[in-house]
């Protein structure tokens, strides 16, 4: 059985539990209180993560921390379909790799200006929110021209991957880090197209899609 | 400001509203939600539900209705009334909550619309095969926006003023097409680049990638200089009061009055006996209606008839409707049949629904009688369009008796056709459809009197709660006793009224200057529905089910009288 440490609120964990609902994978969360407990910083869960930080998972007595990873090894584990995370194809994994960085970008601005919001932690929130907003105008660029080029994703695969999965927290969450999205027309598009994966879930603050039109 | 809140200005391209996506647009500190119906209509609203002012910008966009994303309630493309309220699920909404639409025109590829009373839309650009460009928004005062713009032209060229906020112009960079350059005024601080190119160009993306740098590279010159001076404070929409037309209370006498006057667009031929009827607004669109409303109809020889709107979700630029030729017709349906010509005027009031449709249902069951088809078909329409679990058994003399045959069969499956049979076999398939009760099932169902008597009583005796159990009837066919006199007490309006023998309420109520709704005046349709505080009323009716004649607590003011010496109504 897999096992998620999970705080419900935490974009970060909301990723793995995203992915493991679209393979359709059965798991079990532990609650850590991330807030206002800082649980995550624990005697006990530093033994799990030394580093201190949310989410982590265990499968099979392997204990795996940093959400991007967690989402490289369920896919290459667990896809049957070898898309989200296509190992056999080097210039996609690449590009995966590079959204990924991209995702702890946003991560480091949207959500920091999140957590200070409404975890009052202490960041530097409006310098946070212009961090936020310069990753989405190349974020916003980049979709735009995909759906130019007939790309519907972030990387060039004609299905989403893992580089999806790891951006779509924390810009969904945006509105709660005081980052609107409305100079985002692409983006607001892209995130439509990620709540219509079949398998999608929410979290609190993320808002599900309708159906899209029957051809 | 009030100059610029009349002109028109672009608010998104009309790429940016693919089906079923809601657009978060704004102008002049105003904010929209914008989306696109699946009838190609562009709907621009204020950004904001009439319940809890949550952004419908995140509501769900489901083709022919927008749903808040908070409580569910529905708004129709075109008209933005609500047409569902989940806490209400059996009730026809108010036709006041509407929320408020802006105007809107696509043009050059381009959205436009206007922040209030707008004027007369002039196009300010010739028609071109116009590509737009991928739009800029800079932080920065729309007024520095446009100045900085101008100031980008070709050294030499001479951009040429469109509207107070367009030039068409070279760019400096550029390859040396006269685009069209619109700021688009979103706050005091904010706007966006619009341009477009006269035509698509050879090759369309690198040319848009080559002018997307050029405008990138200007917003960030732009922005450098915003950054200068402190931003200015947000615009604060002033917000008109709501119109007066709906803010008043709709007048009581809707049911005698012609409020809107319609053009027959088409008359068809909808089965056999049966005439089809498109009822098009004169100009614009017509009221919100919900599945299972009716209009009154005013017929050139003075007759006035009812007839349920057929329509699907968000079609508001027409009504249709579906009418039986009657052999012995009393002049309704020979009327229509011989004198109502496309292209006629006629009058028809506004929609009023005392059938709503419920959509909590873990199932819908409908069931038609022949012409009981049209109001189900409107709710046919409704479930399919949001994928909800539903069944529609139409039962028809012959193949070709079933009434709009065509629009049946987009439903598939859910349609089941039930053609020609007698009294009998009709009793043992609407048995099988009844068939026995489960939690959160709702039975639809209108058709002739002796069927729905059927329905009504296969459905008690299988376990069928009277609330779960909707029927319409076309007619009253009961023959109303009239003998009784008795005393009326109007507690709202302190008045005494005696109705004598031969006399109904509704009369008496009009007689003595209370004004009071009504429309079939036969104790069909439950528009003349009246709360009963005292006294035992005499139900003569067929809308009210066995429960509320039990429960006195509401009476039909049309045909129903008392047996107490005294009713106290609530008027």
């Amino acid at each position: 059985m897999i096992t998620l440490y999970d705080f419900e609120l935490s974009g970060n964990c909301y990723k793995p539990r995203l992915l493991m609902s679209i393979l359709g994978l059965t798991y079990e969360t532990v609650p850590v209180d991330f807030y206002p407990g800082r649980e995550h910083k624990s005697e006990a869960f530093l033994k799990l993560n030394p580093f201190g930080e949310l989410p982590v998972l265990v499968d099979d007595g392997l204990v795996l921390r940093d959400s991007q990873a967690i989402l490289i090894y369920l896919a290459s584990k667990y896809d049957k379909t070898g898309q989200w995370y296509p190992l056999s194809d080097p210039a996609v994994l690449a590009e995966i790799a590079i959204w990924h960085d991209f995702a702890n970008r946003i991560t480091a601005t949207a959500s920091a200006a999140r957590l200070g919001l409404s975890m009052f932690y202490d960041v530097d929130i409006e310098a946070a929110q212009a961090g936020a907003h310069q990753l989405f105008r190349l974020l916003d660029e980049h979709l735009w021209f995909g759906e130019r080029e007939g790309r519907d994703w972030l990387c060039a695969p004609s299905h989403p991957t893992t580089a999806d999965i790891a951006c779509f927290p924390y810009v969904a969450l945006s509105e709660e880090a005081g980052v609107p999205r409305q100079d985002y027309p692409a983006i607001r598009r892209w995130l439509d197209r990620v709540k219509r994966i079949p398998g999608f879930t929410v979290m609190s603050g993320v808002f599900p899609a309708g159906p899209a039109i029957e051809a | 400001m009030s100059e610029l809140s009349a002109a028109w200005h672009p608010i998104a391209s009309s790429e940016d509203l693919p089906y079923r996506h809601v657009f978060h647009g704004q102008l002049l500190g105003r904010e929209f939600a914008v989306w696109r119906a699946d009838d190609g209509n562009v709907n621009v609203w204020e950004n904001r539900c009439l319940h809890r002012g949550v952004r419908l910008s995140i509501g769900i966009n489901e083709g022919a209705e927008l749903k808040c994303q908070y409580h569910g309630w529905r708004y129709a493309n075109r008209t933005a009334g609500c047409t569902y309220i989940p806490a209400h699920p059996a009730d026809a909404p108010a036709r006041r909550i509407t929320n408020r639409t802006y105007p809107v025109i696509e043009f050059a590829g381009l959205v436009w619309s206007a922040a209030g009373a707008a004027d007369a839309f002039v196009e300010p650009l010739q028609e071109a095969d116009w590509f737009a460009l991928r739009p800029i928004p800079v932080t920065a005062t729309p007024e520095m926006v446009r100045d900085k713009v101008v100031a980008a032209a070709e050294p030499g060229s001479e951009p040429v003023r469109l509207t107070e906020f367009g030039y068409s112009m070279k760019l400096a960079g550029g390859r040396g097409e006269d685009a069209a350059v619109f700021i688009q005024p979103v706050d005091a601080g904010r706007a966006v680049i619009r341009a477009l190119l006269p035509e698509t160009p050879a090759q369309p993306l690198a040319t848009l990638r080559h002018y997307n740098a050029l405008l990138n590279a200007l917003r960030e010159q732009i922005e450098r200089t915003a950054r200068e001076a402190p931003a200015p404070e947000p615009i604060e929409p002033e917000y008109e009061p709501v119109s007066l037309e709906l803010a008043t209370m709709p007048e009581l006498r809707l049911g005698t009055r012609t409020s809107i006057r319609v053009r027959v667009a088409r008359k068809y031929d909808a089965g056999e006996g049966v005439i089809g009827l498109d009822l098009a607004a004169l100009e614009g669109h017509l009221p919100t209606f919900q599945p299972g409303a009716h209009i009154d109809v005013h017929l050139p020889n003075g007759l006035v008839r009812q007839y349920s709107i057929t329509n699907g979700p968000g079609e508001q630029l027409h009504y249709g409707i579906g009418v039986k030729r009657e052999p012995e017709s009393r002049g309704g349906s020979s009327t229509i049949a011989e004198a109502v010509r496309e292209g006629d005027l006629l009058a028809i009031s506004e929609p009023r629904n005392n059938f709503p449709l419920r959509r909590d249902a873990t199932r819908t069951t409908l069931i038609a009688g022949g012409i009981g088809i049209t109001p189900l078909l409107a709710m046919a329409k409704n479930l399919f369009g949001s994928r909800l679990e539903f069944d529609f058994h139409v039962f028809a003399r012959s193949q070709q008796h079933l009434p709009f045959a065509d629009a049946l069969e987009r439903f598939g499956d859910h349609v089941s056709p039930h053609i020609g049979l007698d009294a009998a076999e009709t009793g043992r398939t609407l048995e099988e459809i009844v068939g026995s009760y489960s939690f959160a099932r709702h039975l639809y169902v209108c058709g002739p009197a002796p069927m729905l008597e059927l329905v009504r009583a296969l459905a008690a005796r299988n376990g069928w709660p009277d609330e779960a159990v909707h029927f319409e009837y076309f007619k009253n066919t009961r023959e109303i006793d009239q003998s009784s006199s008795f005393t009326v007490e109007l507690a709202r309006s302190a008045l005494t009224l005696e109705v004598p023998a031969g006399r109904t309420i509704l009369e008496v109520l009009r007689e003595n200057g209370v004004e009071a709704p009504s429309s079939c005046e036969q104790g069909a349709c439950g528009t003349c529905l009246t709360k009963v505080l005292e006294g035992t009323p005499d139900h003569q009716d067929v809308y009210l089910n066995e429960t509320e004649k039990q429960a006195n607590a509401s009476m039909l003011t049309c045909v129903s009288r008392s047996l107490s010496d005294k009713l106290v109504l609530d008027i």
